[in-house]
C-alpha cells in the first residue's frame, strides 16, 4: 500500500514547498486518515473478488493460482438458483411497491401543508435507524400472531418497510424541483386529474421512478437480517449464502457470488445515480 | 353593438384560515375587454385570478362565466385558460406538442389538431418551431409558448398572471403593444394580474386597483389617472403631490378650496370619492405644474419656492422645489425639449398650476 499513499502525499506537500503557507506546512492528518479509512472500508470488500479467482479452498495468502471455475460451477448448483429467483421475484416487488407508496407519499409531502406531516414524515424514515434485529424479530411476532407463515410474503413486507425511506427521498429530491404549475396547467388545459398524472406529472418524474426501483431493488437484494427471520424454508440469496459459509468446500463459490452481486449492486446504483442526476437536472 | 358581460362576479370572499386575502370582490367584465387587476405584491390578485381558473374555491359569494355559475365547474371544465407567471412549460414535450396538449383531449384528429398548432404558432411569431425542445426556449419564447397554449383552446376568458414579469425591460415592452394587438385581434377576453402601474396603463381597457384583498377602483386607464378615488390609489398609479386643503364654499361641481401653498383655487368635484369634509386632500401630477424663473402668466395658483433638487431622467427633467407652508418639497416633472436642466439646486423658481388640475381626492384622515 505503500506506493500509491506515497503519490497523493507528495502532491500534497509540493505546493508548501513552492509556497510556505502555515496551514500546509503541518503534517497532513486528514489526508492520512481519509486513505486509512478508504482502505479500512473497501479493502475486504476487494479480497472477496481476488480470492474468487483463486485456485484452492483456503482463504489465506498466498494464493494458488488463477481459475474460473468457482464461477463455472455457479449454474450448476440448483439451491442456489432458487435462492437466486426468491431474491430477485422479493427485490423485484419490493421495488415496485417501495416506489409506488414513496412516489405518493413524496408528492404529498412536497406539495401540501397538512396536519402531522413532519410526523409522518418523520415516521417513515425511521427504518434507517431502528436495528434490523429488532424489527425482524418483532416482525416475526407480529406476522405469526396474523397468522402469516414466513414465507416470500413475509419477506417482501419486511423489506417494503426498510426500503421505503429510500423511495420516499429519492421520490422527494424528485418532486422538489418540480413546479407545481405544470400540474394545474395540464389541468387548466382540460386535462383530467388522472390524465394530468400520466401525461405530466409521471414523464417528468420518470428519472426518480427508475433510481428509486434501482435503489429499493438493491436494498432489497442485500438485506440479510429480516430476510434471515422471516424467509422460512424459502431463503433468498444472502441467507442461502450465510447458510453455506459454514461448509469450507462451498467458500469459493460463495465468493464467486458474492463478487457477482457486488459487480451487480455497484452496476445498479451507478445506473441509479445516473438517473437521480438526470431527474434534478430535467425538473 | 350590445355587448354582454362574459365575467360577472358578485360579493366573492377568499380565506386563508382566518386570513381574508380577497374580500367582497364585485366585477363585471364585457366580451373583448382587456382587464388589468393592478396591485402591490401580496394584495390578493392571484388569489383573485385563481378563483376565476377554478383553482382556488371561493368561501363567498358568486362567479358567473358566460351566464353560468362556476360554483360546481372545475379548473378543466371552465372556458378560461391560463397563461402562468413561471409559463409552466412541459419540460418534457417540445413546442408543438406543448401547445397540441389541450387539444389532444378534444380529439380533434391530427390534421386539424396540427392545423391549429401551426396557426397558434404563427399567432405569437414562433412559426415553424414545433420540433424544438421546451428547454432551450428563451424566457421570451417560453411566453409565448405559454399563450399559444392557453389561446389554442379558443377560451372565452384567458387569464394571465403577471406574464411579463420574467422578462427584461425591452422585451417587456415589445411584448406589452404585441399582445395588446393581438387580444384586439381574437376579441378574447383578457384578464392580467400585474403589479406594473405602466404595464396595466399601456394594455388595458379597464383597470381595477387592488389593496389588501379590496377591489378599490374600477376605471378607464385615463380616468384612474386624473380621478383616482383616494390618496393610495393616486399614490400607487403615477407620481403625485398631495397638498392640504380647506373648503370654503361648494357650487356648481366646484369647491373652493384653499389649497396649500398655492391659495385659493376652484376644484372639480371628484365623482370617485366618496369621503366627504371641509379638511380637503387634494393632489396634483407632477407634469402638471409649471416651473419657471420668472412668474408665468395664465395660471389660477400660484407658489414661490427654491429648488432642492434636479434630476435629469432621459425624456424628463424632474425638480423638487421647498417652500414656505408646505412640509414636503413638491415634485415637478418638465418635458426635456431642449437638452437641459434649466433650474439648478437652490436657484428660486415659481410654480404655477390650473384648476383644472388640482384633484379632489376626499376628506383627509383625521
Ligand atoms: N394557499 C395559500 N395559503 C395561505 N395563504 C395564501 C395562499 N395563497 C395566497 N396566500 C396569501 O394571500 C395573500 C394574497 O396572495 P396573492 O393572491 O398571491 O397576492 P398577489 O398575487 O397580489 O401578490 C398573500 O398574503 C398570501 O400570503
Ligand atoms: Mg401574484
Amino acid at each position: 500500500m505503500n506506493t500509491p499513499t506515497s503519490e497523493p502525499l507528495a502532491k500534497a506537500l509540493t505546493p508548501a514547498i513552492r509556497k510556505p503557507r502555515r496551514r500546509s506546512l503541518r503534517f497532513p492528518w486528514l489526508l492520512v486518515y481519509a486513505i486509512a479509512y478508504l482502505v479500512f472500508l473497501y479493502l475486504p470488500v476487494l479480497l472477496l473478488p481476488l480470492f474468487s479467482f483463486n485456485d484452492g479452498t483456503i482463504v489465506a495468502f498466498p494464493m494458488k493460482g488463477f481459475t474460473l471455475k468457482w464461477y463455472a460451477q455457479l449454474g450448476a448448483q440448483d439451491t442456489l438458483l432458487q435462492a437466486m429467483v426468491n431474491s430477485l421475484i422479493v427485490g423485484s416487488v419490493t421495488a415496485l411497491a417501495a416506489t409506488s407508496l414513496g412516489l405518493f407519499a413524496a408528492r404529498a409531502y412536497v406539495r401540501y401543508r397538512f396536519k402531522g406531516r413532519e410526523l409522518s414524515e418523520g415516521l417513515v424514515m425511521l427504518p434507517l435507524v431502528i436495528p434490523g434485529i429488532i424489527v425482524a424479530s418483532s416482525m416475526l411476532v407480529l406476522f405469526i400472531a396474523l397468522g402469516l407463515k414466513p414465507s416470500l410474503t413475509t419477506v417482501i413486507l419486511g423489506h417494503v418497510f426498510v426500503a421505503l425511506p429510500f423511495a420516499v427521498s429519492i421520490m422527494k429530491s424528485a418532486f422538489d424541483d418540480f413546479d407545481q404549475s405544470l400540474e394545474e396547467a395540464a389541468f387548466d388545459l382540460g386535462e383530467s386529474v388522472i390524465g394530468t398524472f400520466r401525461r405530466v406529472t409521471l414523464p417528468i418524474v420518470a428519472p426518480g421512478i427508475v433510481a428509486s426501483l434501482l435503489v429499493t431493488f438493491t436494498v432489497s437484494f442485500d438485506e440479510f437480517v429480516l430476510a434471515f427471520f422471516l424467509s422460512g424454508n424459502q431463503p433468498t440469496l444472502p441467507v442461502y449464502i450465510w447458510s453455506q459459509i459454514r461448509f469450507p468446500a462451498k467458500l469459493p463459490n460463495t465468493l464467486a457470488l458474492g463478487s457477482l452481486l457486488l459487480l451487480a449492486s455497484v452496476v445498479l446504483l451507478l445506473i441509479a445515480e445516473y438517473f437521480r442526476r438526470r431527474s434534478n437536472k430535467s425538473a | 353593438m350590445t355587448r354582454q358581460n362574459i365575467i360577472e362576479i358578485s360579493g366573492v370572499e377568499k380565506r386563508f384560515g382566518s386570513f381574508i386575502a380577497v374580500r367582497d370582490l364585485n366585477l363585471s367584465l364585457k366580451e373583448g375587454e382587456f382587464f388589468s387587476l393592478l396591485g402591490p405584491s401580496g394584495c390578493g390578485k392571484t388569489t383573485a385570478l385563481r378563483m376565476i381558473a377554478g383553482f382556488q374555491d371561493h368561501d363567498a359569494g358568486t362567479i358567473r362565466i358566460d351566464g353560468q355559475d362556476m360554483a360546481q365547474i372545475p379548473a378543466n371544465k371552465r372556458p378560461t385558460n391560463m397563461v402562468f407567471q413561471s409559463y409552466a412549460i412541459f419540460p418534457h414535450l417540445n413546442v408543438g406538442d406543448n401547445v397540441a396538449f389541450g387539444l389532444r383531449k378534444l380529439n380533434l384528429g391530427k390534421a386539424e389538431t396540427d392545423a391549429r398548432v401551426a396557426e397558434a404558432l404563427e399567432m405569437v411569431e414562433l412559426g415553424g418551431l414545433q420540433s424544438r425542445k421546451a428547454t432551450e426556449l428563451s424566457g421570451g419564447q417560453r411566453q409565448r409558448v405559454a399563450l399559444a397554449r392557453a389561446l389554442v383552446m379558443r377560451p372565452k376568458v384567458l387569464l394571465l398572471d403577471e406574464p411579463l414579469s420574467a422578462l427584461d425591460k425591452n422585451l417587456r415592452e415589445a411584448m406589452q403593444f404585441e399582445m395588446r394587438r393581438l387580444q384586439q385581434k381574437l376579441g378574447i377576453t383578457f384578464v392580467m394580474v400585474t403589479h406594473d402601474q405602466y404595464e396595466a396603463m399601456t394594455m388595458s381597457d379597464r383597470i381595477g386597483v387592488m389593496f389588501k384583498g379590496q377591489l378599490k377602483q374600477v376605471d378607464k386607464p385615463e380616468v384612474l389617472y386624473a380621478r383616482p378615488c383616494s390618496r393610495e390609489v393616486a399614490a400607487f398609479i403615477g407620481g403625485m403631490n398631495f397638498l392640504d386643503a380647506s373648503v370654503t364654499a361648494k357650487a356648481e361641481g366646484k369647491l373652493q378650496a384653499q389649497v396649500q401653498g398655492f391659495g385659493p383655487l376652484a376644484i372639480d368635484v371628484n365623482p370617485n370619492v366618496t369621503r366627504r369634509g371641509t379638511k380637503l386632500l387634494t393632489g396634483i401630477r407632477p407634469e402638471q405644474l409649471e416651473i419657471s424663473a420668472k412668474k408665468p402668466e395664465g395660471y389660477d395658483g400660484y407658489l414661490q419656492g427654491t429648488v432642492t433638487n434636479a434630476a435629469f431622467y432621459g425624456e424628463n427633467v424632474h425638480y423638487h422645489v421647498t417652500a414656505a407652508g408646505v412640509p414636503q418639497p413638491i415634485a415637478v416633472s418638465v418635458p426635456n425639449y431642449f437638452h437641459t436642466v434649466d433650474h439648478q439646486q437652490g436657484d428660486p423658481v415659481w410654480l404655477g398650476v390650473q384648476n383644472a388640475s388640482v384633484i379632489d381626492l376626499g376628506a383627509r384622515e383625521a
